[in-house]
């Protein structure tokens, strides 16, 4: 089985700690993405399991073998870089194939691999071209190509679509999902972008300062964010947060906020008085009435049309609240939004203090 | 073609941000509609000159100490290469001597000093070529391997020193150093049981010493180019292959050398361009009558026979002819340059 395992690693620049203990473990041909604001550590750790950067503290193994005084060409892993990192000098061929050649594969073999996976990336017909006369998603073809073409345990990319234009970058996500289908390859991927985690990772790890926030499946981080962190960093746009305090009475458990009432579910674990943050995802909130939700007056001050769907930007008191609907066609008859509605089972709460969620599922 | 992308080619001009004023924007507008519809003729071309100039003075004014420069030292002195077609005396000046066509050339062609001199001169660049241009390319390359940041910057130092010694003082050094009596080099050689050589008095000695000399002065100072050339490449280069598995040596001709070559390219169309200026300097300090027979070159030649027997119009000549094949130089050079690398000066 080749996984990837992290015990406890710390990371150090000088007296700077940088990444503080994380542990992680990745299956065999598990895509996990690490995701999380830029100085997180994300990168650092991807790093660090491919020998690009010395580990301070922890155990790092590949395919259960510790790999920690290991050097990066022994660990059988294949970097993909955010700047491609091809060489201007060599041709597309020859890029595709340092990899190989750098380790003395005999001719034969050195062609037929590259032309295996040029044929799966359709780099055909430009193994004869320098890196220059590429477009970037083709470079970025040809990166991946130096990786696949070495078959090796374990896939790393850093950020590898962040210097892709928006449309390309959708078309080379889907491109990477059907490549990892096709080759099984553990991935351990890069981002800072929550789209591209959503929809690529098998399991998603949250970082943010060092630390891993959350480990889930998307939909799993989705629906029942940990902290307020999370919560606000998958998902677009964010989870709404209002500061509210608790107020349990005989007919459940509610949150006050700005003197408007939210209707909680009820198995929350919550405190008469306690300060919380309340949090509802922009698509959860209706705008015609539903049965049971909290009713909240709010003042629209702008509509943004998005085609389908439009963003409604109101706010309670000072607090901003956006808000998520369809448009079936037309939008004129959403500038008479005065109240919202909020139905109790998609209410999160977190801690005010601490930030963690204090809702069990929505389920 | 379009208004809006001439626009671009009148106001924003060649390679300059079209950072302009507003005011400018306005006064150039009329201008921009007639420059559509044919070739700007000169009084356009001359207004476009001066709208650009007022607008980006500053940078003119940052040129001009050069261009003074260039007109003093350089341009003013070609007025004077006429006396290498002229029967030139002091007396008469330059104007009011007799032109007598190609008679110091044919005179050039037939002393036989002037033919070794020029034979010398290129003997010495090409030895020069082979030895002494690859050596800070070498240098950086070493630097570039040392992990360790305080002691590259003192081997840096170390090496860079050279080049801010005046050549006077580099020369005596070498003098000394290689004299038969005090000298460090015959010293060592009497260990072995050689007998003291006159090294400076050998013809056959010159050329080594000479070009070892320049190494030593030239070499670190020279290694600033290509080091800044290096910590140019992108890192990821690097990085992606140690995860590939190559080795130190392996990165440094799969991936240093190569992403380097435009830069060794320029600097060698420069150093052939320079072939006919061996460093003047430096021979006539460290040559002697006894080793003219490898030593003496155009430069020295030129500078015997005008400043010191006073034929200015011969040595005009010798310099003229010099010149020309420099200058033939530069341009098959850079032609090489441009069609098999893609590289060139211009």
């Amino acid at each position: 089985m080749s996984g990837v395992k992290l015990e406890s690693i710390f990371k150090c620049y000088g007296n700077l700690e940088v990444v503080h203990g994380i542990d992680l473990e990745v299956q065999e041909k598990e895509f996990v993405v690490l995701v999380g604001p830029s100085g997180c550590g994300k990168s650092t750790t991807l790093r660090m399991i491919a020998g690009l950067e010395e580990i301070t503290d922890g155990t790092i193994s590949i395919d259960g073998r510790e790999v920690n005084r290991v050097a990066p060409k022994d660990r059988d892993v294949a970097m993909v870089f955010q700047n491609y990192a091809l060489y201007p000098h060599l041709k597309v061929f020859e890029n595709i194939a340092f990899g190989l050649r750098i380790r003395k594969e005999s001719k034969e073999h050195i062609a037929k691999t590259v032309a295996e996976v040029s044929e799966i990336l359709g780099l055909t017909p430009y193994l004869d071209r320098k890196p220059a006369e590429l477009s970037g998603g083709q470079r970025q073809r040809v990166a991946m190509g130096r990786a696949i073409v070495r078959h090796p345990k374990v896939f790393l990319f850093d950020e590898p679509l962040s210097n892709l234009d928006a449309k390309l970058r959708t078309q080379m996500r889907a491109e990477i999902k059907r490549l990892h289908k096709r080759l099984g390859a553990t991935s351990v991927y890069v981002t800072h972008d929550q789209v591209e985690a959503m929809t690529l990772a098998d399991r998603i790890v949250v970082m943010n300062d060092g630390y891993i926030e959350q480990i889930g499946t998307p939909m799993e981080l989705f629906t029942n964010p940990a902290n307020t962190f999370v919560a606000s960093f998958i998902g677009s746009p964010p989870m709404n947060q209002l500061p509210g305090v608790i107020d349990v009475t005989s007919d459940g458990k509610k949150a006050t906020v700005n003197d408007v009432t939210f209707t909680l579910p009820d198995h929350i674990n919550v405190e008469n008085g306690q300060a919380v943050v309340i949090g509802m995802r922009p698509e959860h909130f209706s705008i015609s009435p539903v049965d049971g939700a909290s009713t909240i007056p709010v003042s629209l001050n702008l509509v943004e049309p998005l085609g389908s769907e439009a963003l409604l930007h109101t706010s309670i008191g000072e607090h901003a609240l956006v808000v998520k609907t369809e448009t079936h066609g037309a939008i004129d008859h959403l500038s008479n939004v005065q109240h919202l509605y909020a139905p109790a089972n998609l209410v999160s709460v977190f801690d005010a203090e601490s930030g963690l969620a204090l809702t069990g599922s929505h389920n | 073609m379009s208004t809006s992308s001439d626009n671009g080619s009148v106001n924003a001009g060649p390679g300059k941000g079209g950072q302009n004023t507003p005011s400018r924007h306005h006064a150039n507008h009329g201008k921009r509609v007639a420059v559509v519809r044919s070739k700007r003729t000169l009084k356009q071309k001359l207004q476009w000159l001066s709208d650009h100039v007022r607008n980006e003075w500053q940078l003119y004014l940052m040129l001009l100490p050069t261009i003074v420069w260039f007109m003093v030292f350089l341009y003013k002195p070609m007025y004077g290469l006429q006396i290498a077609f002229k029967d030139y005396s002091i007396f008469r000046g330059v104007a009011a001597s007799p032109w007598v066509g190609l008679e110091h050339f044919e005179l050039l062609f037939t002393n036989d000093q002037f033919v070794r001199a020029f034979w010398n001169t290129i003997k010495i660049s090409a030895l020069n070529l082979l030895f002494a241009f690859p050596a800070p390319i070498i240098l950086a390359l070493m630097f570039n391997e040392i992990l360790h940041a305080t002691y590259k910057r003192a081997a840096q130092t170390i090496v860079y020193l050279p080049h801010f010694i005046s050549s006077v003082i580099i020369a005596g050094i070498v003098i000394t150093a290689f004299s038969p009596s005090v000298g460090v080099v015959n010293t060592v050689l009497s260990w072995f049981g050689i007998d003291s050589i006159y090294f400076l008095t050998k013809p056959e000695w010159f050329r080594p010493i000479f070009i070892g000399t320049g190494i030593w002065q030239e070499a670190g100072f020279g290694s600033i180019v290509f080091l800044a050339a290096i910590a140019g490449v992108s890192p990821s280069l690097y990085e992606s292959a140690v995860v590939d598995g190559a080795s130190r040596w392996q990165m440094m001709w799969k991936i240093t050398l190569p992403s380097i070559l435009p830069t060794i390219i320029i600097m060698l169309i420069i150093r052939i361009g320079n072939i006919m200026e061996v460093s003047f300097e430096l021979i006539i300090l460290l040559y002697q009558p006894a080793t003219y027979s490898t030593a003496d070159v155009v430069n020295t030649f030129v500078y015997r026979q005008g400043l010191q027997s006073g034929q200015y119009d011969f040595a005009a000549a010798a310099g003229l002819f010099n010149a020309v094949v420099a200058f033939v130089m530069v341009i098959i050079a850079n032609t090489l340059a441009r069609r098999y690398s893609k590289t060139s000066l211009w």
